[in-house]
């Protein structure tokens, strides 16, 4: 017949008439590709503080903020999806267990909580003494942030040493399962074809560190150039090579997802293959499996393993990231719209178009995702993120 | 002033996490429904609820009520096994608090509403009376607003 | 009832045995009961059992209702869409039920549901009219799962089974996340666009409690459409249930639907 890319006999598009809408959006891309930027750059702190990474005490400090100001908005665009936003309260108080979405909001703030706590104790230092300089109200804030507290000695400081690092220790396994989870909500949905493979947990968190570490190696070559004081790029340097290393592992995974269902040739793939072929054919083949990735692998590869150096090598790394932040949020795109594209009727597809003003449309989107950066510039003005005044204004000779 | 110990900073924030969590324990007493049926894990009110939807339809016990002479006629009737409102619509249009609103006359449209069941296709089965364009064509001394029930009885319609 | 029966019978047997061989006719009559029980158990057994799994124990809710659609008696009018319309004053663009025509021709199957049905089947396409095999309309709905997804995804616990078989919705409750609406393989639920909230067939739950049929029961023309109760053996629903002729919709889903079908082409998805 003409019409091609259909699935099965089909002779013509039949969606069942209630998938006609796509119930998750714009929002829910965003959701968890926040969520992800949160895990990344929370383990790329984590390098440091626990498994004492020397090269990424610069940055350690200001990953683990930086995972703040994105965590504090992870949840924003779930209340923008939410039709009775007012509600959200309620999977506090009845979290019904069997759900694979109800432990999201236990998991998802004690995760801030541990966050806020970590941030408390490294910084601990600089409020005491913020609070001992300052005058009048400003004094009583850091104060507060102090908890009354207004002394610093070295038993407290070797204390808090201990206990910063036993929560960054636990903030591992806990970033691991806030974002594995999300990829678990997904996975877990048996009447999605394109979502519906136990894969799906661990995708989604190779990705999340993928995003996050990208995300913070772009957020640092910006804050470095707006400084003006030169990079450290050994740091660079190692940056890449971890960049460059987790994608490999979290492109390995998305090809062995995509080989096993099609090798297998089962239900699902009679669904599947004429989505990736039609409507994900831009976003997931030429985009997410194909330039997005490759590029990023052969970029990075190129930085990691030749002798590149300097400005160069820091072109370079910023192409592989923007590529692979890129790459992750089309991923996120391509699992959440596309696996509702699919219309439950197996004999069609949902046509989907994007939306800008909205509720849930792309001005709204665009707008959460600014919110976090402007978040982390509003700390940065209370407290120093970089420690020092300048770490490596001669640029180092590597090899 | 005494030095105050190297722990109190964390003395105290297991303090005002401690706090946090008899406040979010207050909060979920107050905030879990109170009809909460934690077996099944539901509003024990939500079947209330679900029951208190206002009804539409009536079914044909409805309509005995006023129009027992004609529930008499149609129980012998060809279309006996169609209910009322099947094509007079919902009583809720009609009757509202025990007075008539409105008259439950067929649309308009009752030649759609005739055809529409009675139209030939080939998805209905083969044993419901269909008529094809043809057969309403011998019909052609009619012209084609003319409607079906004023020769067929919507009730007993025969041919 | 009849297990018990069989086990008497054991026990006379093991005593008659040690009794006097007079009562070997006895004997004989009791085997002969005892291979009629086992008959009775053979014919009719898998079909109780079939129906236990659904039927209310002795001392839970007194009904358990099911659905079933004779899909060779639906004449695709669209009478129950229209119905559900307006007793549920469902909004525009969705549906709690509609109606699906598959037309099975040599090239492969053509579907369509226009407006859900609600104004009924316009004729078919000429193109598709070719050496049809089979054609039939096929009413859809929420199948009231005895497993079913959407509540296990529920976050809140704002949907649930309501005793009697009903899979509600808790509006009050809902905070239209939409998840459930992911996790139905029938693409029963939608978020309510006016509401916001969650919404799907409820079985007219407000009529069923008030004694009456679901409003898509009572208007259907040909009586495809019938509703019931499985712990009433005597009920149109449990003699069908009981026949074992009926198919269930994507039951490799595992839900465990309890909206039966009766006739359905095996393209029907």
């Amino acid at each position: 017949m003409e019409q091609l890319g259909l699935p099965g006999d089909t002779l013509v598009n039949y969606i069942f008439p209630n998938n006609a809408h796509v119930t998750w959006s714009i929002m829910i891309v965003i959701y968890p590709y926040i969520t992800g930027l949160v895990a990344g750059a929370f383990v790329l702190s984590s390098m440091y503080h626990v498994f004492g990474v020397k090269e990424f005490k610069p940055i350690a400090n200001f990953a683990l903020v930086a995972a703040f100001s994105f965590g504090m908005f992870a949840a924003v665009p779930l209340l923008f999806h939410l039709g009775q936003p007012q509600r959200f309260y309620q999977i506090y108080m009845t979290p019904h267990t069997t759900s694979a979405m109800s432990i999201f909001g236990y998991v998802y703030s004690s995760y801030l909580v541990l966050l806020m706590i970590e941030i408390w104790v490294i910084y601990r230092k600089v409020f005491i003494e913020k609070a001992n300089e300052a005058t009048g109200r400003m004094r009583n804030f850091w104060w507060v942030l102090c908890l009354g507290i207004t002394t610093y000695n070295p038993e407290s400081a070797k204390f808090d040493k201990q206990f910063a690092k036993f929560l960054a220790g636990i903030g591992i396994p806990w970033a691991c399962l806030l974002h594995g989870y999300v990829g678990f909500v997904f996975g877990s949905v048996k009447a999605v074809a394109w979502w519906a493979t136990p894969l799906q947990p661990f995708i989604f968190l190779s990705s999340a560190i993928v995003s996050g570490v990208a995300m913070m190696f772009m957020m640092y070559s910006f804050i470095m150039w707006r400084r003006g004081r030169g990079y450290d790029y050994v740091m660079v340097k190692k940056f890449i090579i971890t960049l460059w290393m987790a994608f490999i592992l979290d492109y390995a995974l998305e090809v062995l997802e995509i080989t096993f269902v099609s090798y297998e040739q089962g239900a699902h793939w009679a669904v599947i293959k004429p989505l990736l072929l039609g409507p994900l054919y831009e976003s997931y083949v030429l985009g997410q499996m194909g330039f997005l990735s490759l590029g990023p692998i052969l970029v990075l590869g190129i930085a990691s393993l030749l002798d590149i150096k300097d400005k160069a090598l820091l072109y370079l790394g910023n192409l592989g990231s923007l590529m692979l932040v890129l790459q992750v949020l089309v991923m996120r795109f391509n699992v959440v719209v596309g696996g509702q594209l699919i219309s439950k009727s197996e004999r069609g597809f949902v046509d989907y178009e994007f939306e800008f003003f909205a509720k849930e449309g792309l001005l709204t989107a665009t707008t959460i995702f600014i919110m976090p950066f402007v978040t982390y510039y509003i700390i940065s003005r209370f407290i120093p993120i970089f420690e020092g005044k300048s770490i490596d204004t001669e640029p180092k000779r590597l090899h | 002033m005494k030095e105050p110990s190297p722990k109190a900073h964390f003395v105290r924030l297991a303090g005002v996490l401690g706090v946090a969590f008899v406040v979010f324990l207050t909060l979920k007493a107050i905030l879990v429904p109170s009809s909460w049926d934690y077996d099944n894990w539901y509003r024990g009110d939500a079947l209330e609820l679900n029951a208190s939807y206002e009804l539409a339809y009536g079914g044909n016990d409805s309509c005995v009520a006023c129009h027992q002479d004609t529930m008499d006629e149609f129980s012998q009737a060809k279309h006996q096994q169609l209910s009322c409102e099947s094509c007079h619509g919902a009583l809720a249009d009609h009757v509202k608090d025990g007075v008539k609103i409105a008259d439950a006359h067929m649309d308009d449209e009752s030649r759609w509403q005739c055809l529409n069941c009675h139209e030939a296709r080939v998805n209905k089965p083969k044993d419901f009376p269909q008529f094809d364009k043809i057969t309403i064509n011998e019909h052609k001394e009619l012209d084609d607003e003319m409607l079906c029930i004023a020769c067929h009885s919507p009730h007993d319609p025969t041919p | 009832m009849p297990e018990i029966e069989t086990h008497d019978t054991k026990n006379l047997i093991i005593k008659e045995r040690s009794t006097e061989p007079d009562s070997r006719r006895e004997f004989l009559q009791h085997l002969l009961a005892g291979t009629a029980t086992a008959t009775v158990l053979m014919v009719f057994g898998p079909g109780v059992n079939a129906r236990s799994k659904y039927t209310n124990p002795a001392d839970g809710p007194e009904h358990q209702y099911a659905y079933v659609i004779d899909i060779n008696k639906c004449i695709g009018c669209g009478n129950c869409v229209r119905a559900c319309k307006r007793e549920n004053s469902v909004p525009e663009d969705y549906f709690r039920t509609w109606v699906e025509r598959y037309v099975v021709n040599a090239d492969g199957v053509y579907v369509d549901s226009p407006k859900g049905a609600l104004e009924g089947f316009e004729k078919l396409n000429k193109r598709f009219r070719e050496n049809i095999k089979i054609s039939r309309t096929v009413p859809k709905m929420c199948n009231h799962c005895h497993n079913p997804p959407c509540i296990q995804v529920c976050p809140v616990g704002a949907t649930f089974k309501a005793p009697e078989g009903f899979v509600l919705v808790d509006e009050d409750y809902c905070m239209g996340c939409g998840y459930c609406v992911q996790a139905c393989p029938y693409a029963a639920r939608f978020i309510n666009p006016v509401e916001h909230k969650s919404d799907k067939c409820t079985w007219c739950y407000h009529r069923v409690q008030k004694g009456l049929l679901p409003a898509c029961v009572t208007v259907c023309p040909q009586k495809a459409r019938l509703f019931g109760d499985l712990n009433d053996a005597e009920s149109e629903v449990s003699k069908i249930f009981e026949a074992d002729q009926w198919m269930v919709l994507k039951p490799e889903m595992h839900t465990d639907p309890t909206c039966f079908y009766i006739g359905m082409p095996r393209e029907v998805v």
